[in-house]
């Protein structure tokens, strides 16, 4: 009774900070631009309070352990830190989970689907996916929608996040709000962004220019290209872009991954 | 023992590694097995678990004790009828499933939480999680998923578990030598 004592008027409290703030401002160094925004899903604060508490919902999966934040873990930039992570069916996972820094600038947004071009298309992978199962709802889009709207927090927060649709919970919406709130994820704090770099950094700098910027290029460190660093290998697990395009030359091609926040993002 | 069976249980202890429990969801994917295995030495009991039930609530959880060296078959409750002591770093969804065992601890030592499961564990002494002090894999194919280490004083102490996808969970506690 205490801890639900306690509860209550924390989540009554998110409720009110959603509804309290319309709108939406960037906080970004001088010279950089907001990331491209969809026309259909504009950042307000609401949606982007709505989307990081899904963020971290785990009724998002079939049987309610995994949330999005299990494998972008805050505390690792928003990676995981394991290679892969099993679904919730126990099946093996194929791809290392990115960090999300800076995110809403990228896209394609994954390793190996050029279709993943927009954050809102993205968040189908995951739970609804199949190969891998991931968060294993695919088929039960009504179930993840009847848990939503169970929770009397999630209705008052769709409602202040989608006026314009009465606040109807859908995966729509659900997509929207992660977007969002991943949009808000940005990584501009580094030694290297405020040019405040030691001498031993600038070194560092040189050779990377030299031996490793021809793909991991721009503020983000990725050219946002795929490529293949080994021989193809048809007999491999994971044949890369070639899954979306079926082109042979695609065999074993992979996105160049960001390199923000590097350091927090092993493996 | 058999060079094979050294290799059993060297594997077995290569996925405990000293860190705190904090890392304990991010064990890797456990390896696919073609057959059971029993688990030996302090976990040998493992196989012959007794039923038990959670509580839901602290003050009731003297009804769900878990026994040093005793396995347990655990039923837990579903999510939102558990308030944990201590809020658990991965609560879980509403359909997922918690509960709350006793813990008695008589003699200061290491002991290990071996759970069937990758649901989150703490353990709670005096209104606070304790740090653990290793955690990993149980031996490969014994259907010890996870395990986590903690060193402990006497006293009470109320093991936590979180976010587990099914109704029902083996765990066992054990002192290590």
């Amino acid at each position: 009774m205490k801890a639900a004592r306690i509860i209550l008027p924390v989540i009554a409290a998110l409720c009110l900070v959603a509804a309290s703030a319309p709108g939406w401002r960037w906080a970004l160094p001088e010279g950089v631009a907001p990331p491209a925004v969809p026309a259909d899903n504009p950042m307000t604060q609401a949606r982007v309070e709505l989307g990081r508490r899904l963020f971290y919902y785990a009724d998002l999966s079939a049987d309610g352990t995994l949330s999005c934040a299990n494998c972008h873990v805050q505390r690792h930039a928003f990676a995981d830190s394991v290679a892969t992570r099993g679904g919730v069916d126990g099946s093996s996972g194929r791809r290392n989970a990115p960090g999300l820094a800076n995110v809403g600038w990228l896209t394609p947004l994954t390793f190996a689907d050029p279709g993943a071009t927009t954050l809102e298309v993205q968040a189908v992978t995951p739970v609804f996916g199949t190969h891998p199962v991931e968060m294993g709802m695919a088929g039960r889009e009504g179930e993840l929608v009847a848990r939503l709207a169970r929770d009397r927090c999630y209705r008052s927060q769709f409602a202040r996040a989608f006026p314009a649709s009465g606040g109807r919970i859908d995966f729509t919406g659900v997509a929207r709000a992660l977007a969002a709130f991943q949009r808000t994820l940005v990584s501009y704090g580094s030694a290297y962004d405020k040019g405040r770099m030691t001498a031993e950094q600038r070194a560092g700098q040189a050779l990377f220019q030299r031996d490793c910027a021809a793909c991991h290029s721009g503020p983000h460190f990725t050219d946002l290209a795929f490529h293949r660093i080994a021989a193809a290998d048809p007999a491999a697990s994971d044949q890369g872009l070639f899954e979306k395009s079926v082109r042979e030359a695609d065999r074993g091609r992979f996105r160049t991954p960001s390199l923000r926040n590097a350091a927090l993002t092993a493996p | 023992m058999s060079i094979s069976r050294l290799k059993f249980l060297a594997t077995g202890l290569a996925f405990i590694v000293a860190g705190e429990a904090t890392a304990q969801m991010t064990s890797d994917e456990p390896p696919a097995c073609t057959a059971v295995m029993a688990p030996t030495g302090e976990l040998a009991a493992w196989i012959t678990p007794v039923a038990v039930t959670a509580a839901g609530r602290e003050g009731r959880s003297s009804a769900a004790p878990l026994m040093v060296g005793q396995a347990a078959q655990v039923t837990l409750l579903p999510t939102p009828e558990v308030a944990y002591p201590v809020r658990p770093d991965k609560p879980g969804g509403s359909v997922s499933y918690g509960g709350l065992l006793r813990l008695e601890v008589r003699q200061a030592g290491t002991y290990r939480i071996a759970l069937g499961s990758g649901a989150w564990l703490d353990l709670v002494a005096r209104g606070k999680a304790l740090t653990s002090v290793a955690h990993g894999r149980g031996p490969a194919c014994t259907g010890i998923r996870k395990m986590v280490d903690f060193a402990l004083t006497p006293g009470r102490h109320t093991l936590q578990i979180a976010v587990n996808g099914e109704p029902q969970v083996t765990v066992m506690a054990v002192r290590l030598p």
